[in-house]
């Protein structure tokens, strides 16, 4: 027996740079996610080689998940080629060999900020939100170890009074991005800044969502199947943004969530925020052989 | 419309970042021995910030970055964070540093003395213009007094304690890997002891004195007197594995220790860490002084403050809004215009109501 039977030879970094020990922690940590759905689980984060607040507890979760043979997108707003999309696949592929893809159905993993594709993900599909900020309670209670107790005590009582509030005061729930949503039935989550078009394609979703705050060091996560209720009031409907009419001015795609893209002349057009889905009608309008998943949104309307 | 294929971002992300290192130049042996040699105090400042004490990385952070301090400090952690753990050192007492500098507020001579060391304290703050015009700048050589300070002094709250004026903390007997570390654990509250101090060790300097001044301002309820402040280098010993015990080098440590007069015994803030850093120590002991019983929410609060002055979170944070932010905007200018519409609707209904109405 020699020293070098028992080691491997050097290398610069770990397979995916997050070494073994930190892998083991995500893993145990997103275990337990899955088993109390939409609870935040504590993790050490490791710091990446990203600046906190682009994506670091994404990208942990991604580094974890992937395998050589793992086809990776990544999703900034909605588009593939946003600047820190594209650093992070390519930061992906450098450090894990992964072939990445821009096409949701071919994706085995898609990391993503801001969005959820318009075209359904399936059973064997995993999506990771990154999220800034991962307490729904944040904005009546700064204070996180308050927080953490009134998750314990499902205390969702302010902000409930909060959504009450809007309503009283502007007509409507302000809320626009990271609409507060009740998880399985018993705990309240940020569903991570997408918009409300989004929440409800998280409802008994076939694939698993998981949503890492690097920065925050929490982990949470919807598992398949599971129940994502947006807080409403029962006289007061969920109101998604108002795009079902939206036509994109590039691929005439119509019905889903819309970048309004500002005019000279003090106008607005819009261009389909999914920018692939917007490739794709475009290509399929040029006659080419695309395939086009189904969408969640079905002319504009989310079927029940 | 023909498809463009949309793959500008990872262009211009390469090109942007060739820009900026252009800009930088050739990095070489050279220019890390220039910086290390030049700018000890800021190579400190990063090692400290860091959590990580290698003079040589520290420099090369600072001259990959250009100087961005938080770029710098987290290079290092990233760094940091992946290399494995070989051994844990054996525990530093107060009175086996090799100290350079002690000093203490509290009384005018303490055992074993003040102990100046090197400072720009006494200083005048006078820019020495003539470098700029060709001369150089030669520093008068240091004379040598006639018997050296003493290099092993105890802390001046040991004095304290035995003379019944404070309560020393228990020692703690956690040893090697059972002492929390919060660098694989995340940082919960109440906050674990060595949570705090290891927090208060990697504080970003700037953000510590803010919310340290904050406290000496009379935003806290305890005034520091600076008991000591420190500074020395600490011998590394570990253990090989034959079973003998040797010092692996010495890393250069400050530290300082803030007491609060108020009750019948003094009560006592601390913080150590990496490198020379007075500013950080004193501020950052004097969060600690003033954290029991703190009010939540307020600045001297640990929970706030340990989150707050970590700088690679918070700079990290602070420079992510530059990221796009349409799609969470947009959802937003929905609900808003909704809002609008909904009252000038209501304002409409109201107005056709009333003019409705019969006449009396």
């Amino acid at each position: 027996m020699t020293l070098s039977k028992l080691t491997k030879p050097w290398e610069a970094m770990s397979y995916g740079f997050i070494d073994g020990s930190a892998k083991r922690e995500m893993r145990r940590k997103m275990l337990k996610a899955v088993a109390v759905p939409g609870c935040q689980m504590p993790y050490a984060s490791r710091e990446v080689p990203m600046a906190r607040g682009w994506g670091t507890g994404g990208l942990q979760v991604s580094l974890t998940l992937v395998k050589p043979t793992t086809r990776v997108k990544v999703i900034d707003q909605g588009a593939d080629d946003s600047v820190n999309a594209a650093s992070i696949r390519r930061f992906i592929a450098s450090v894990a060999g992964t072939p990445t893809t821009l096409d949701t159905l071919e994706a085995d993993l898609i990391q993503s900020r801001h969005r959820i594709p318009e075209e359904i993900m399936c059973e064997d599909q995993i999506l990771v939100l990154q999220v800034p900020n991962p307490e729904p309670l944040r904005g009546v209670q700064p204070n996180m170890s308050i927080a953490r107790q009134m998750h314990a005590d499902a205390d969702y009582g302010r902000m409930w009074l909060q959504l009450y509030e809007q309503i009283v005061r502007s007509g409507r729930v302000m809320q626009g991005a990271s609409y507060p949503s009740l998880v399985h039935g018993r705990h309240v989550m940020t569903p991570s800044p997408i918009p409300r078009w989004d929440v409800p394609k998280l409802h008994m979703s076939r694939h698993l969502t998981i949503l890492s705050a690097g920065r925050e060091k929490r982990i949470f996560a919807v598992p398949p199947f599971t129940r994502v209720e947006p807080l409403v009031f029962d006289d007061v409907p969920y109101q998604v943004e108002d795009h079902a009419g939206l036509t994109c001015y590039r691929s005439g795609a119509k019905g889903f969530f819309m970048n309004e893209i500002p005019q000279d002349d003090g106008s607005s057009v819009y261009e389909v925020s999914d920018s692939e889905w917007g490739v794709k009608a475009i290509r399929a309008k040029d006659g080419e052989d695309v395939i086009q998943g189904e969408t969640w949104y079905k002319d504009g309307e989310m079927p029940q | 419309m023909a498809y463009v294929a949309t793959r500008g971002g990872e262009a211009a992300i390469d090109q942007s970042e060739r820009l900026f290192r252009e800009e930088m130049g050739e990095i070489t042996p050279t220019r890390i021995e220039e910086v290390k040699a030049a700018l000890p105090y800021l190579i400190d400042r990063v090692m400290g910030e860091a959590s990580l004490y290698d003079e040589d990385l520290a420099a090369l952070a600072l001259a990959q970055t250009g100087g961005e301090l938080y770029e710098a400090v987290l290079l290092l952690r990233a760094w940091r964070t992946t290399q494995p753990r070989l051994s844990i050192a054996k525990p530093v007492e107060q009175d086996g540093l090799f100290t350079h500098r002690r000093i203490s507020a509290a009384f005018k001579d303490v055992p074993g003395g003040q102990t100046l060391g090197p400072t720009l304290d006494y200083a005048h703050r006078i820019l020495a213009t003539n470098v700029l015009r060709g001369e150089t700048f030669v520093p008068p050589a240091v004379v040598l007094a006639d018997k050296p300070a003493k290099a092993h002094l105890p802390s001046v709250s040991a004095w304290q304690a035995e003379n019944d004026l404070v309560d020393l903390p228990q020692p703690d007997a956690t040893d090697g890997n059972d002492i929390p570390d919060l660098t694989r654990e995340p940082l919960l509250f109440p906050s674990k002891r060595a949570h705090t101090l290891q927090s208060l060790a990697r504080s970003e300097t700037g953000s510590a004195l803010a919310l340290g001044y904050a406290a000496m301002r009379g935003y806290g309820q305890a005034h520091p007197t600076v008991n000591e402040v420190r500074l020395s280098e600490a011998e590394i010993v570990v253990d090989h594995p034959d079973g003998r015990s040797f010092s692996a080098g010495r890393v250069k440590i400050s530290q300082a220790e803030v007491v609060d007069k108020k009750g019948e015994k003094l009560s006592l803030g601390f913080t150590a860490t990496f490198g020379w850093n007075e500013v950080k120590c004193i501020a950052g002991a004097t969060l600690d002084l003033n954290a029991p019983g703190a009010e939540k929410g307020s600045a001297t609060e640990e929970e706030f403050f340990l989150y707050h002055t970590e700088g690679v979170e918070s700079s990290g944070f602070c420079i992510h809004f530059k990221l796009p932010h349409y799609v969470t905007f947009q959802s937003s200018l929905d609900a808003m215009r909704d809002a609008k519409a909904k009252k000038a609707a209501e304002r409409v209904a109201a107005k056709t109501k009333h003019q409705s109405e019969p006449a009396e």
